[in-house]
C-alpha cells in the first residue's frame, strides 16, 4: 500500500523530471485559450459588419472556436511529450471536432435560448431592467429603481418578453387634453413644430398631431413621432417639457378635470308651478 | 407637384435642425470656450444643454460687478454652427451672468 510520503515522493519525481514540459504545455494552454477568446471576439466584429444573421456568425465563430482549441491541445499534448502518439490524438480530435461542428451546425436553431442578451433594455416575467447577466439557471436584471432581480429562465421562457434593443427606433406617444374653448389648430401646430424642430426625432416618419377624442374635459390631441431607441426616454421627457412652455407661450389652456354644475330652485319652481294652477282656474271659472 | 417634392421644400424651408448643441460661455480674461470644446461630441438636447448652462451658472456666479478668477459669464448655448439657440421657455435669447 502506498503511503503519502511516497505518493508525495512520485509527485517530486515527476515534477523534477518533467515539471518544465508541464508548465510550458499549461502555459500554451492558457496563453492559447486568451488568444483565442481575443481571437473569436474580433472575428466575430469583423463579420457582423458583412454577414447580419446573427446565427451564421456564431455557427462560422464557433466552428472556428472548435478547430482552433483542437489545435492549442495538440500543441499542449506535444509539449507534455506525446509525440510518439501525436498521429492517432490529432486524428482523434479532429473527429472529436468534426462531430462538435456538426452538432452546432445542426442542433443550434433548435436550442432554445434567451430573445435578449446582457446590457439589453428588457421586460421579462413582468420585470422592466436592464440584463446584467445570464446563467443556466436565471437572469440577473436590475431594475431602473436599483433592485436586483433574479429571474428564472423557465420564467422567461414561458412569458412574453418585451426586448427594447430589437428594434433601432422607437415611437413617442404624448397625449394632451386642451379645453374645448381653445384654438385647436393652434394647439396641433405648436405640438408638431416641437417634434419637427428636435434634432433627435426622425424625419420619416414625419411627426404627427391627431385629434384622438372628444372627452368630457376638453379635446384630446395626440403627438407621435419616431427616435433612436437609446434616446426615447430622454427625448420623450424633453418634448413633453417643451410642449408645456410652448403652450403657455401661445397661451393655450390644457384642461382640467371639470363639471359644469347647474342649481335648479325646487321652492321657487313650485310657487310657480301653483301660481299657474291659480291662473288656469280662475280662466276656467 | 409631388407630395414627396413638397416634402423636400418643406424640409429645406422651415426648419433646420440643429445637429446639436454647446454650452458657450468666457471666462475670467473673457475668452469664449464651449463645453463640450469643439473637439468633442455635442450636447444632443438642448434642454439639457440649456440645464448645464444654469448649472455652470449657479455654481461659478459671484455678487461682485468685476470678472472674478473662478467666474464664467455670458453663459449660453449655442448650436454647432456657433449660432444662439433661443431659450426654449420664453423663445427668446438668454445670456446666464452677463458682465462686459
Amino acid at each position: 500500500m502506498e503511503t503519502q510520503v511516497e505518493k508525495l515522493q512520485r509527485i517530486g519525481l515527476l515534477m523534477k523530471n518533467h515539471g518544465l514540459q508541464l508548465i510550458l504545455a499549461l502555459l500554451i494552454l492558457i496563453i492559447g485559450i486568451l488568444l483565442l477568446k481575443w481571437l473569436l471576439k474580433q472575428i466575430r466584429s469583423g463579420l457582423e459588419k458583412f454577414i447580419k444573421d446573427a446565427n451564421t456568425v456564431s455557427i462560422i465563430v464557433n466552428s472556428i472556436g472548435v478547430l482552433s482549441m483542437a489545435a492549442i491541445i495538440v500543441a499542449a499534448a506535444e509539449q507534455i511529450g506525446l509525440k510518439q502518439g501525436t498521429g492517432p490524438l490529432i486524428l482523434f480530435l479532429m473527429v472529436v471536432c468534426l462531430i462538435a461542428i456538426g452538432v452546432i451546425v445542426i442542433f443550434r436553431p433548435l436550442i432554445p435560448t434567451l430573445p435578449f442578451k446582457v446590457g439589453n433594455t428588457v421586460k421579462a416575467g413582468n420585470i422592466l431592467g436592464r440584463v446584467e447577466a445570464t446563467t443556466l439557471l436565471n437572469t440577473r436584471m436590475r431594475t431602473f429603481d436599483g433592485k436586483t432581480f433574479f429571474v428564472p429562465n423557465r420564467t422567461i421562457l414561458n412569458d412574453i418578453v418585451i426586448n427594447y434593443h430589437f428594434t433601432k427606433t422607437r415611437k413617442i406617444m404624448i397625449n394632451v387634453v386642451v379645453r374645448y374653448d381653445q384654438d385647436l389648430l393652434e394647439a396641433k401646430r405648436a405640438m408638431e413644430a416641437v417634434m419637427i424642430e428636435d434634432a433627435r426625432v426622425n424625419e420619416k416618419p414625419s411627426p404627427v398631431v391627431f385629434t384622438l377624442n372628444l372627452d368630457p374635459n376638453g379635446v384630446e390631441l395626440g403627438a407621435r413621432c419616431w427616435v433612436d431607441n437609446k434616446k426615447f426616454w430622454q427625448t420623450k421627457c424633453d418634448i413633453t417639457e417643451k410642449i408645456k412652455y410652448e403652450f403657455d407661450k401661445q397661451g393655450i389652456v390644457i384642461a382640467h378635470p371639470q363639471l359644469d354644475i347647474y342649481q335648479h330652485n325646487v321652492q321657487k319652481d313650485l310657487e310657480n308651478y301653483s301660481s299657474d294652477l291659480e291662473d288656469e282656474q280662475m280662466a276656467v271659472d | 407637384m409631388k407630395i414627396a417634392q413638397g416634402m423636400k421644400i418643406i424640409s429645406k424651408g422651415w426648419v433646420q435642425k440643429p445637429k446639436g448643441y454647446r454650452v458657450k460661455y468666457c471666462d475670467h480674461d473673457m475668452t469664449i470656450n464651449y463645453s463640450p470644446d469643439l473637439d468633442n461630441a455635442p450636447l444632443d438636447s438642448d434642454v439639457t444643454a440649456w440645464r448645464y448652462a444654469w448649472k455652470l451658472y449657479k455654481s461659478t456666479k459671484s455678487d461682485q460687478d468685476t470678472v472674478q478668477e473662478d467666474e464664467l459669464v455670458n453663459i449660453t448655448v449655442v448650436d454647432t454652427e456657433g449660432n444662439d439657440i433661443n431659450y426654449y421657455v420664453t423663445g427668446t435669447p438668454k445670456i446666464y451672468n452677463k458682465k462686459e
